[in-house]
């Protein structure tokens, strides 16, 4: 069966310096795969190598046995990948509502259209709040999106980036910056909402990587030195050495 | 928050008596307006004020909905109206109703901003800006050149009343032409309005907002910017067709840097967030171009510290202060702001006076011609020799200034309060 | 051959005076990452406060105060309008130039009036230098040359030998990590905005004699400068110097031979329409050089931005 995700031999270099050293990394479909490594490590460059944002050195990158290579971000989005940001990435004038929405024009075959109103389609509507429902803002939905709170903010995005459908979803640190209880209902959003879909996401909170993640992966100075089940990666000596020794501590 | 929530109108809501009364309102009004106003001279205002209306909503289209600041949108508004001129002259006019002109001269604008906006699309900000400003200004250069189609230094002509006669109306007066052009100006106003609430100016929108976002959406941000840019080269191009069917004459300045730096100057002032933004901007400057001028030398002077006095106090234009005044009213709490405004704006309006009276001596003791002496200022006639009037606007601008400035934490204080729902004390 | 040598003597003069120009302009840029569409402003208002000057104290002394005067009306408005209108974004500070531009038009057009006023170059100054064959090279033009290199050469010493300079290179690309170095950052913001618009004045002050001094001069050179920082590059002061050659060369060369569109048209092997004024062509077929010198700049700078994004030597995208 074809992986959701391939990557073989990626590479990466800015100028001399070489981030990615070399990545192989197969993700099935409807597995929930969290990147986990050191400050540094290369996780956001990785996440930017497959949505596009800058090409990398060497290597290839296949969705569903499709080779991603020279395709625009926007390309990319439309054969099923979507991606959340590390740092909030919503449309802050807009209502909340207006984001959600926008996500699905998209997805429902509107393409460049100027000759339907977005009010009139019963779809986008009741699509639109459906997903609100889902992430919990339905209450919130005329607000301009910018008054939200950071949770509420980083819910909307997580909502935004599922909207359209796809069924490759990656999230970029989802739960940083938030205290015990955000945390909490962030993973069970994710849970709900990424049910039946592939799931990629770099994590710092080990809580969460552990709780959420079929199979983990370890990056370390732009190489994976381990990839596996949570507690096999747990257990294995070379992570802990780099890595997880005293986050373990901390947690636990 | 919450009585806050239900205050604010739904966003999503499709088309209601509500949505619709201000169109229909906007109708009524420039139906009415020619009874209201009866002059020859108000009647060419309010064309004036049409046609920079529908121009400064093509303008808002890229700059208020895209986030594209362009120096060089006069082109299209020009080039559209070149070609209607053109038009005028040619044998075929005779069987083309007027009405229609506009149109074609919207086709144009929009074929010239296809080619354009191939190249400028690509990129937004600065780049966008800066081949904006390059191409208007290789255009209008080309202008004294490509005598052909510009007509060099004199410009196109030509006369409106050779078309074929629109149910007997041959728009020789100018009252024919306010309704042909009010009318255009509501079909414009209402279709641009409509475009903004597509899937394209939605995304228009978000791209604006989050280029890099949006095309997680989804959407290319280049092409999504390219098609708000041909729609605003269309309606541009019909602001050009109104033009030439109103003043029959094109020229070099219908192009130029000063035009495009005009409509942004419209549009900025009356407010690039909203709507009905540029309409507001573009009623004002009009109103300032056309009756200040005739008061005073240096109404440009005033113009231009108005603009930068938005740029630098209120960003959001006039349309944006009025809207600060939406929450107040829903929540009734308007009553709050009535006594602080007076105590503190009218201070302020003298002191604005006691200034520009300043300004209006020193002009005239400066430039004009020795033993011309004589001035009229404010209904009132004197010498400006004399020590009096410096005096006076000298007292009234620091008086008013000085009340205004006392008088200011109190304003400011009742505007907390009126924004809270329940008017309680912070 | 003289006539060559001559031409490249005035392409000079007009490539360095908008080098001066530029470099300013693309100083503000790179620091502040703000076009400021002032820029031109500054540099008439160079010429005007020269000229009210030199009534009292004389050319001199006028070439000595006037840029000073400038550098602080330029210092004054980063502090006190550009940095407020900074925090709404790039865009609104671009409008807050250009309406700067508009309000520094219509001041000088208040105080000194509409009208080309008398400012002149110094007897001293009248009168040619030397000449190359029958022409002769005005003294004056001389005197800009050397001014424009001394003043290039003084930049380009501060920016890379002091001590100041090595802070704004730095400020230049990372101006964080020099404000926590302990460095007042928006002082080197105010100063350099400061220095770059009292550059302008003095291509002012130099400039006012002899292309004019009237309120629309701003507005005549303004939309070049712009030009020429992006062909060379944005940030890029070398990129700057080579652009404004360019365009200088280019457009003396341009007007100075009179290459006629007729001509090379009949000599790829087209004939030319009678009566040629009944012709729709007629326009392309009368085009001779010193019509398009002036467009020339905009063409190559539309050219740069489709092809090249990042100007000649740019080190940022645009």
């Amino acid at each position: 069966m074809t992986a959701a995700l391939e990557i073989q031999g990626l590479r990466k270099s800015f100028g001399q310096t070489e981030i990615i050293r070399g990545i192989d990394l197969s993700i099935g479909r409807g597995e929930r795969h969290a990147i986990i490594g050191p400050n540094g490590a290369g996780k956001s460059t990785l996440f930017n190598l497959i949505t596009a944002r800058f090409p990398p050195s060497s290597g290839s990158i296949s969705l569903h046995g499709r080779n991603l290579q020279g395709l625009a971000p926007y390309q990319i989005n439309r054969l099923g990948l979507s991606r959340s940001f590390q740092i909030t990435n919503i449309f802050p004038k807009m209502s909340v509502f207006e984001n959600v929405r926008c996500a699905l024009l998209w997805a429902q075959g509107y393409r460049y259209s100027f000759w339907n109103m977005v009010s009139r389609s019963r779809a986008l509507t009741e699509g639109a709040e459906a997903i609100l429902d889902q992430i919990n803002l339905l209450q919130r939905r005329d607000l301009p999106a910018g008054v939200l709170s950071y949770a509420e903010q980083r819910a909307l995005e997580i909502g935004i980036t599922i909207a359209g459908g796809a069924d490759v979803i990656m999230l970029d640190e989802p739960t940083a910056g938030m205290s015990h209880s955000e945390t909490d209902y962030i993973v069970g959003l994710i849970r709900t909402v990424t049910e039946g879909k592939t799931l990629v996401m770099v994590e710092h909170d080990m809580g969460v990587v552990f709780g959420l993640a079929d199979r983990i992966s370890v990056l370390v100075y732009g190489e994976i030195i381990a990839t596996g089940k949570p507690a096999d990666v747990r257990a294995n000596a070379r992570v802990q050495e780099a890595y997880l020794g005293a986050a373990l501590e901390a947690d636990h | 928050m919450q009585s806050l929530e239900k205050t604010q109108t739904r966003s999503d809501g499709g088309v209601s008596m509500k949505s619709a009364m201000p169109w229909i309102f906007s109708a009524v009004m420039l139906v009415l307006m020619p009874f209201i106003f009866q002059s020859n001279s108000a009647i060419t205002i309010m064309n004036q004020m049409a046609i920079t209306i529908v121009f400064a909503l093509s303008y808002n289209m890229l700059l208020g909905q895209g986030g594209m600041l362009s120096f060089g949108h006069a082109v299209y508004m020009g080039v559209g109206g070149f070609v209607c001129v053109h038009v005028m002259n040619w044998e075929i006019f005779g069987s083309i109703p007027l009405p229609l002109l506009p149109l074609l001269g919207g086709v144009f604008g929009m074929i010239l901003a296809s080619m354009v906006g191939y190249f400028s699309t690509r990129k937004a900000g600065t780049v966008f800006a800066m081949i904006s400003l390059g191409v208007g200004e290789l255009i209008a250069a080309c202008s004294v050149i490509i005598v052909v189609f510009f007509g060099g230094e004199e410009g196109v002509s030509g006369d409106r009343t050779y078309g074929m006669p629109f149910f007997g109306v041959e728009f020789l007066s100018q009252i024919e032409v306010y309704y042909l052009t009010a009318g255009w100006l509501l079909i414009s106003a209402l279709l641009m309005y409509l475009f903004s609430r597509t899937p394209i100016g939605r995304m228009a929108n978000a791209v604006r907002d989050n280029p890099e976002r949006a095309e997680f959406l989804g959407y290319s941000s280049r092409w999504v910017r390219y098609n708000s840019f041909v729609a605003a080269g269309f309606f541009a191009g019909i602001a050009g067709g109104l033009f030439a069917i109103n003043y029959e004459i094109l020229t070099e300045e219908n192009l130029n840097l000063t035009t495009s730096g005009s409509i942004l100057l419209v549009t900025f002032l009356g407010g690039v967030g909203v709507f009905f933004g540029p309409v507001v901007g573009a009623i004002v400057f009009t109103l300032l171009q056309t009756v200040l001028s005739l008061e005073t030398e240096i109404w440009s002077l005033y113009v231009g510290a108005l603009f930068v006095a938005t740029v630098m106090f209120f960003p959001s234009g006039l349309a944006g202060v009025m809207q600060l005044h939406i929450a107040p009213i829903k929540l009734g709490t308007w009553r709050l702001l009535v006594m602080p405004y007076i105590i503190t704006l009218v201070p302020a309006i003298i002191c604005i006076l006691g200034l520009s009276g300043l300004i209006e001596l020193l002009f005239h003791a400066r430039h004009t011609a020795i033993g011309e002496t004589e001035m009229t200022l404010f209904w009132v006639t004197f010498q400006h020799t004399e020590i009096l009037p410096w005096v006076v606007f000298a007292v009234k601008a620091v008086v008013g200034f000085w009340l205004a400035r006392k008088n200011a934490p109190q304003m400011m204080d009742a505007w907390h309060r009126a924004n809270k729902p329940d008017g309680a004390d912070t | 051959m003289d006539l060559i040598l001559v031409n490249l003597i005035d392409g000079l003069v007009t490539g360095l005076l908008l080098f001066m120009l530029s470099a300013g302009l693309t100083l503000i840029f790179s620091m502040m990452g703000v076009l400021n569409f002032a820029h031109a402003s500054f540099y008439m208002l160079g010429a005007y406060f020269a000229y009210q000057i030199s009534i009292y104290l004389g050319f001199w002394m006028g070439l000595l105060i006037a840029p000073l005067l400038v550098g602080i009306v330029g210092a004054a408005v980063e502090r006190y309008g550009l940095r407020r209108v900074h925090q709404y974004g790039h865009v609104p500070e671009l409008i807050f130039t250009f309406g700067l531009a508009l309000l520094i038009e219509e001041l000088v057009k208040f105080i000194w009036g509409n009208d080309q006023i008398p400012y002149q170059i110094p007897e001293i100054l009248e009168g040619a230098a030397f000449s190359i064959s029958s022409y002769d090279i005005p003294a004056y033009k001389v005197f800009m040359i050397f001014l424009s290199l001394g003043i290039f050469a003084g930049l380009l010493f501060v920016m890379t030998r002091t001590r100041v300079g090595m802070i704004i290179q730095a400020a230049l690309s990372y101006p964080r990590t020099v404000e926590a170095l302990g460095h007042n950052v928006p002082l080197v913001f105010m100063g350099v905005f400061g220095v770059g618009t009292a550059l302008a004045g003095v291509a002012g002050v130099i400039a006012g004699p002899v292309l004019s001094t009237f309120p629309g001069m701003a507005f005549v050179l303004g939309s070049i400068v712009f030009v020429t920082i992006v062909i060379g590059g944005l940030g890029s002061l070398g990129g700057a110097l080579v652009a404004a050659l360019i365009i200088g060369w280019m457009t003396t060369f341009a007007k100075a031979y009179n290459i006629r569109m007729e001509d090379i048209l009949t000599g790829v092997g087209f004939t030319k329409p009678e009566p040629i004024w009944d012709s729709a062509w007629a326009d392309l077929w009368t085009l001779t050089s010193p019509q398009i010198a002036d467009i020339l700049p905009y063409l190559l700078m539309i050219l740069i931005l489709v092809f090249r994004p990042y100007g000649l030597f740019g080190k940022r995208d645009v």
